[in-house]
């Protein structure tokens, strides 16, 4: 069997099966399951193509899974209180869960807890990165988007408290779900909310573009890969589908009634949670309270499959299939370290001594580099004093120097070999 | 002789004679008339050469004449010109240049009447051509004007003053953009450039010094105030021509409370318009490729320098460098003008009316000044700078004598000085009116604070002895019970909002905010004031509450948010603008959860939510709305309070979109919707939720119900042997209505986790409350009939008692259904409803076949039966259920034909029996296919 390019992950709250599984898009066929606990909503993430992280239902730690090694949980990480939203950066670097009202932000390669932000004043329900990891926002209960800029973030010193980019203060009812379109900075925000509405805006003046206004509250929101269409998942069951870019083609449709069976995925019986869509835009994943994920075609609107759970369903997604999900042999490249509960790092390392080296970008931690201007120099006295010896040594001497460095190398190569073979051995001898 | 004869009496000859009258001779003229002129100057006008005036004079002999030595013959010219252009309008386009650069020559002309006429001219041009049209001759006219401001004739300054009136007044824009030239010509006029040989210049005063001179028709004093007067509008002009950025808009004057606004107007659809192709939505064309202006992500320079404003004036260094030539200047003024006024008393606290208007000038410049960056930044550079260099001088001349008072004496004093009345009217005439001393202290507030420093310890110490007397005024001003203008009050919040912000300290946030919750709490505010009041406090929470924990703790920000929920049940609909506002307020602090707020609206919730005069149901839409939408956020529902909310979706007073939002948020908020995870708190409780659910689909309490068992209406259809129960007909509106509501309960039943249970409960409750009665309105019946075949699980047995009501109901139904002929849509919900109750339950459908009994009716109700019948038999998906009780159907059918004595074959019969037989063929062609495999 050939690895499929995409993968649907799901989990429902009542985990009786399986905590979260994974299936095939084209068919519904179930690959893998892994097990233990329960996850609650918008709170499975896939770290880094390694590891799949699943904050517990109304308990206060996250279940990380080996994302080859599906049977066995590979550790619990602690945390303060019920994380109610969590989501790893695309480029596998942080992890940021929403825990009460403050985002936490942890530190992948050493499990520092870099911040906590603060800003929300009633629950998280939803955190989301941008795709380049350099911005993310975060919907509370409180009615507020915040739209926050990791690097601000993780560079500013203790002593000032870090400022959220943009306020999106225009929802007057708690915000459901967020999803963010691509191309970084410049990208756009889908907010869904109790109030019936769906607003898109854009990250980086956060003005509002489009509110739409439906007449039920909007469980769930997504674009398509290309921004054609808005999904909106609605608490009545419905998926509606908001055209985004009113072509002129309309005028050649007009014969085609435009009623209301021609823009809504109707099958669900109860809240739509969760919606994703394929990468090449044709399918859409719709997971339900009715205890069911069904597939839809978006072109034609119809149900491809449907997978039954046992509980209301929390999470389902559909994400690219990382590389090594299906070999069953291969092992995570980084160990994912202890996550640090306080915020002071020094703490937390005396007492677990990892040995690790937090590196963070500043100004005054930055070591004091030349400046391109002696390092230029540096380079061409370097190259004059070989062109110096080319020119002007004689012939003679330049080709016992060749000889020499020939042998050097020879030597090289040798040690080389001798150091491979040594450690082939080592890792190939059973342990 | 004949001939003769004739020849004699062609030349006869009048006799005259002595004492007789000469006759008249033939060709006498006659004298009798009288002449008279006439005038044709429309003749005149159209000479050879364009339009002419009354002295038939065309637009270049004006012209020309203007050149003319003889001052009348110039000021003829201009008024001459001024009758011609008004006549017709199209010659100030087609000779705007050579009048506008003959006029503006004139502006230094020596005699005064020319002067005014040629301003008199100027400004009815600047009345006919717009900004764009006149900006090519603008570099002319600023140069004639520059010229007039620096001539060395004084009252040409003065006349100058007032063309720059005239292009201020229609082209600020345009005028702005010379401020580099303009400024130092105000300079100019009240002062003169030191020498630089006469040595001692003391530092930091600027290279100018003022000047006086003798011999002008006022005194120096006035010559400054209307100087001032002209460079304050000056420079107002030049602020606002500027794009400012908005952070800066918020913080100023009264926009400063003024909503949001963003520069991309958003596009709002709603999803009914987007489906039906009505909302075409186009975000890219919204925001496409190119990130809009107000991104803050400076990607590359703007191509397009905005509009070649002046780059010069915007940084901080400019500004100071302008600023540090004017204010010792403005100082100097001052100081001579306070001097004067303490020759005639001792106190400085009190000010003529001439150097109030001095003072309030001096002091508006001053604002102004630091307004001129537009950034940020750049302004916080500049509020330093003045601390630096001036806060010592305003501090001694400003502050000491700081709430300043209106000498009233003195102005009856001056009365019987004839001379100085003539003075005092000039200058009340040049400065623009009286000027309050509540302007002036405000805007000396306004000032003084802006040198505040933010929030450091021992700053706001040093500066305690300035702050201190302008805190106390604030706090007297305000608590004094006086009504304020909302220009003042503006002022006065904008200087409290900058104090508690500044200063950090909660004794004095508490103290202000106590002195404007005094000023809020006044009972007969204008609405205007009342609308500032609210803004700010509203502000004050929503921004500046998390980034400032002194304000977050205070007890008068507290007590305003908890008194909101009360003040709105008292509003009630008496001002739904201020109701709206308030709202607008409420929503995000119950979004936040604040505490103070929500215990509040917990305690007057039944009185916003309640179905009679509450405010849910009273207020616009709009308000109707938030309040639905605030519910959200409660902290609990006790059961009254669910009862409020279920009369508020039944009385129809909101509407139905509304009230199912209402149910959706309760069915959201419940446990049992299983959507909020954190199970710890229980806002509804489930007996609760039920009883509400069942309240609503019922949509009549039982109260009600009661009342209706007893009453005798015309909307009561009564009972008989087809119809068990008696029928109340509610209206159209209300049926629909209701309707609406019952499908979103539904709903949310229908989603609920255990559906047997959930459906025991709902027949309990049914059996309790409605069993028995013998009067029920339809559209209770409908709900029911709708609601029970939903919910009803299949595995799950109806009790006898159940399903014998439900027989009833859906045979009152099936009766109230062949006489309703108004509405369509009241018909089909009907049939709808009894529809899916009888495909649902097979065993109502056995039961209601029972239930006709042919014997006991009579001759007029067999026609209805039958119809009915009909209407069950020919409706494809019930047919299989009919097939069902076919021997029930056949026995009905004899007794029908047995009963019916008739001689002739009715239609209604011929119809029975044709949807019978062919039901009972197609069932035995089946049979028959069946019995063939």
């Amino acid at each position: 069997m050939s690895a499929p390019a995409e993968i649907v992950l799901s989990a429902d709250s009542a985990g009786q099966l399986f905590n979260c599984a994974v299936f095939d898009p084209n068919s519904g066929a179930e690959f893998l399951t892994y097990r233990g606990g329960n996850t609650s909503s918008r709170s499975l993430t896939v770290l880094n193509g390694e590891y799949i992280l699943g904050a517990q239902l109304c308990k206060n730690f996250i279940n990380v899974w080996d994302i080859q090694r599906k049977d066995q949980l590979q550790q619990k990480i602690v945390c303060p209180g019920i994380v109610t939203c969590l989501c790893a950066s695309p480029n596998g670097l942080y992890v940021l869960a929403g825990i009460a009202e403050a985002i936490y932000l942890w530190e992948v390669s050493t499990g520092n807890l870099l911040a906590i932000l603060s800003r929300h004043y009633q629950d998280l329900s939803c955190i989301h990165f941008t795709d380049d990891s350099s911005h993310f926002v975060s919907g509370g209960k409180d009615n507020l988007a915040l739209i926050w800029n990791l690097s601000s973030v993780v560079q500013l010193d203790s002593s000032r408290t870090p400022e959220p980019r943009h306020i999106l203060s225009r929802h007057s009812l708690p915000i459901t779900d967020i999803h963010c379109g691509l191309m970084g900075p410049q990208a756009r925000v889908a907010t869904a909310s109790l109030d019936q509405t769906v607003k898109v805006w854009e990250i980086s003046s956060g003005e509002m573009l489009l509110s739409v206004l439906f007449d039920v509250g909007i469980m769930s929101v997504t674009f398509d890969p290309c921004e054609y269409f808005l999904f909106c998942g609605g608490s009545d069951g419905n998926i509606s589908q908001v055209s985004l870019c009113s072509t002129s083609l309309s005028r050649d449709k007009t014969f085609q009634s435009d009623s209301d069976g021609n823009q809504v995925f109707k099958g669900h019986g109860n809240l739509v949670t969760c919606l994703s869509v394929s990468m090449d835009g044709t399918l859409l994943l719709s997971g339900s309270n009715d205890e069911t994920v069904r597939m839809w075609d978006i072109q034609s609107k119809q149900c491809i499959w449907s997978i039954n759970h046992k509980g209301p369903v929390t999470n389902a997604t559909i994400i690219p299939a990382p590389a090594n999900m299906f070999l069953s042999d291969s092992r995570p490249s980084v160990p994912l370290p202890r996550f640090s509960r306080h915020l002071n790092p020094s703490e937390q390392a005396d007492g677990t001594g990892t040995g690790g080296m937090c590196l963070r970008l500043g100004a005054n931690t930055q070591e004091p580099e030349g400046t391109y201007l002696e390092k230029a120099d540096e380079l061409y006295s370097l190259m004059c004093a070989v062109t110096d010896k080319s020119m002007f040594g004689d012939g003679e001497n330049t080709k016992v120097r060749v000889s020499e460095l020939e042998e050097e190398m020879r030597t090289l190569k040798k040690i080389n070999k001798d150091l491979y073979e040594f450690s082939s051995q080592l890792l190939t001898k059973p342990n | 002789m004949t001939k003769k004869s004739k020849r004699q009496g062609d030349f006869q000859k009048n006799k005259l004679k002595v004492g007789q009258t000469k006759p008249k001779a033939d060709n006498a003229t006659n004298v009798n008339f009288r002449s008279k002129t006439i005038h044709l100057p429309e003749q005149l006008k159209h000479g050879s050469s364009g339009p002419t005036t009354h002295r038939n004079l065309n637009i270049k002999d004006l012209l020309s004449q203007l050149h003319h030595f003889n001052s009348n013959v110039k000021q003829g010219a201009l008024v001459g010109l001024r009758e011609l252009l008004s006549a017709h309008p199209t010659l100030v386009e087609q000779y705007a240049s050579a009048v506008l650069s003959e006029v503006a020559a004139l502006f230094t002309d020596k005699d005064g009447s020319v002067r005014a006429a040629a301003v008199r001219l100027l400004r009815f041009i600047a009345q006919c051509i717009s900004a764009e049209r006149i900006a090519p001759f603008f570099p002319l006219l600023s140069a004639h004007l520059t010229c007039a401001m620096t001539h060395i004739s004084e009252p040409i300054q003065e006349d100058a003053l007032r063309v720059l009136d005239v292009l201020l007044e229609h082209y600020p824009g345009l005028l702005s953009q010379r401020h580099t030239v303009l400024l130092a010509n105000f300079l100019e006029l009240i002062s003169q450039r030191r020498k630089a040989g006469t040595g001692v210049d003391k530092s930091g005063k600027g290279g100018y010094s003022l000047t006086i001179s003798t011999n002008r028709s006022v005194t120096a004093q006035q010559w400054r105030l209307t100087v001032l007067l002209r460079l304050g509008n000056f420079l107002q002009a030049v602020v606002e021509e500027r794009p400012l950025e908005e952070d800066v808009i918020s913080r100023i004057g009264l926009g400063m409370w003024a909503g949001e606004k963003g520069s991309v107007t958003p596009v709002d659809v709603s999803w009914e318009e987007h489906v039906f192709g009505k909302g075409r939505i186009q975000v890219f064309e919204n925001s496409g490729a190119v990130p809009t202006p107000r991104s803050t992500y400076r990607l590359r320079p703007d191509s397009k320098p905005g509009a070649g404003m002046n780059k010069e004036l915007c940084s901080a260094e400019t500004v100071q460098g302008f600023a540090g030539t004017l204010v010792p200047l403005l100082l100097e003024i001052w100081v001579e003008a306070a001097a004067g006024d303490r020759v005639q008393m001792d106190s400085g606290h009190l000010l003529s009316a001439e150097s109030m208007a001095l003072m309030f000038q001096i002091l508006t410049i001053l604002q102004l000044l630091r307004r001129l960056t537009p950034q940020r930044d750049q302004q916080d550079i500049l509020d330093a700078w003045f601390r630096n260099s001036y806060l010592t001088d305003f501090k001694q001349h400003f502050m000491k004598n700081f709430p300043y008072g209106l000498l009233e004496v003195a102005r009856h004093k001056k009365k019987a000085d004839g001379k100085r009345i003539r003075l005092q009217v000039a200058s009340e005439t040049v400065a623009g009116g009286n000027v309050e001393p509540m302007a002036v202290n405000v805007s000396l507030c306004q000032v003084m604070v802006t040198l505040s420093l933010r929030g450091q310890d021992h700053v706001a110490l040093e500066d305690a002895d300035w702050l201190g007397p302008i805190r106390v005024f604030i706090r007297e001003t305000l608590s004094s019970g006086g009504k304020l203008s909302s220009r003042h009050l503006a002022a006065l919040l904008e200087v409290v909002w900058r104090m508690i912000v500044t200063q950090r300290s909660r004794v004095v946030t508490d103290d202000l905010l106590q002195a404007v919750f005094v000023q809020y709490q006044q009972r007969n505010l204008s609405v205007s004031v009342r609308t500032l009041l609210l803004r700010f406090f509203s502000q004050l929470y929503i921004q500046e509450h998390q980034n400032h924990p002194h304000i977050a703790r205070s007890r008068i920000l507290a007590r305003w948010l908890a008194s909101l929920p009360v003040q709105l049940v008292q509003l009630g609909s008496r001002n739904p603008q201020l109701s709206a506002q308030l709202l607008e307020t409420v929503q995000p602090a119950a979004a936040r959860g604040n505490k103070d707020l929500l215990q509040s609206l917990q305690k007057n919730a039944c009185g916003l939510y309640d179905s009679q005069d509450g405010c849910v149901v009273v207020l616009p839409v709009e308000s109707q709305k938030r309040l639905v939408q605030i519910l959200h956020f409660l902290p609990a529902f006790p059961a009254e309070l669910l009862a409020c909310l279920s009369q508020v979706c039944n009385t129809g007073r909101v509407s139905a979109s509304l009230a199912t939002t209402l149910i959706r948020t309760i069915h959201l908020r419940s446990p049992l919707s299983g959507w909020s995870s954190s199970s710890q708190d229980v806002p509804v409780k489930d007996v609760d939720y039920l009883s509400f659910f069942f309240t609503t689909l019922t949509g009549f309490s039982s109260e009600m119900l009661q009342a209706l068992q007893d009453t005798d209406e015309d909307g009561l259809l009564p009972s008989s042997t087809l119809s068990p129960l008696s029928v109340f007909a509610t209206t159209l509106e209300q049926f629909l209505h209701h309707w609406d509501v019952v499908e979103v309960v539904c709903h949310c039943l229908d989603t609920l986790g255990s559906r047997a249970q959930c459906f025991d409960v709902i027949q309990s409750a049914i059996s309790k409350n409605l069993c028995g009665l013998a009067v029920v309105p339809d559209c209770v019946c409908a709900a029911i009939l709708r609601c029970v075949p939903r919910l009803l699980d299949v595995n799950f047995l109806p009790s006898d008692k159940l399903l014998h009501f439900l027989s009833d109901c859906c045979l009152s139904m099936l009766n109230l259904l062949l006489q309703l002929e108004q509405s369509a849509r009241k018909r089909d919900a009907v049939w709808e409803a009894c529809f899916a109750a009888l495909s649902a339950v097979p065993r109502l459908l056995r039961l209601v076949l029972q239930s006709f009994r042919v014997r006991d009716l009579c001759e007029e109700e067999l026609p209805l039966l039958a119809q009915i019948l009909s209407l069950l038999l020919q409706h494809t998906q019930l047919r299989n259920h009919m097939i069902a009780n076919a021997n029930q159907l056949q026995l009905i059918i004899q007794d029908l034909t047995h009963f019916y004595g008739g001689e002739t074959r009715e239609q209604w019969l011929t119809d029975l029996l044709y949807c019978y037989s062919v039901t009972m063929s197609g069932q035995r062609a089946n049979m028959a296919m069946r019995d063939m495999y």
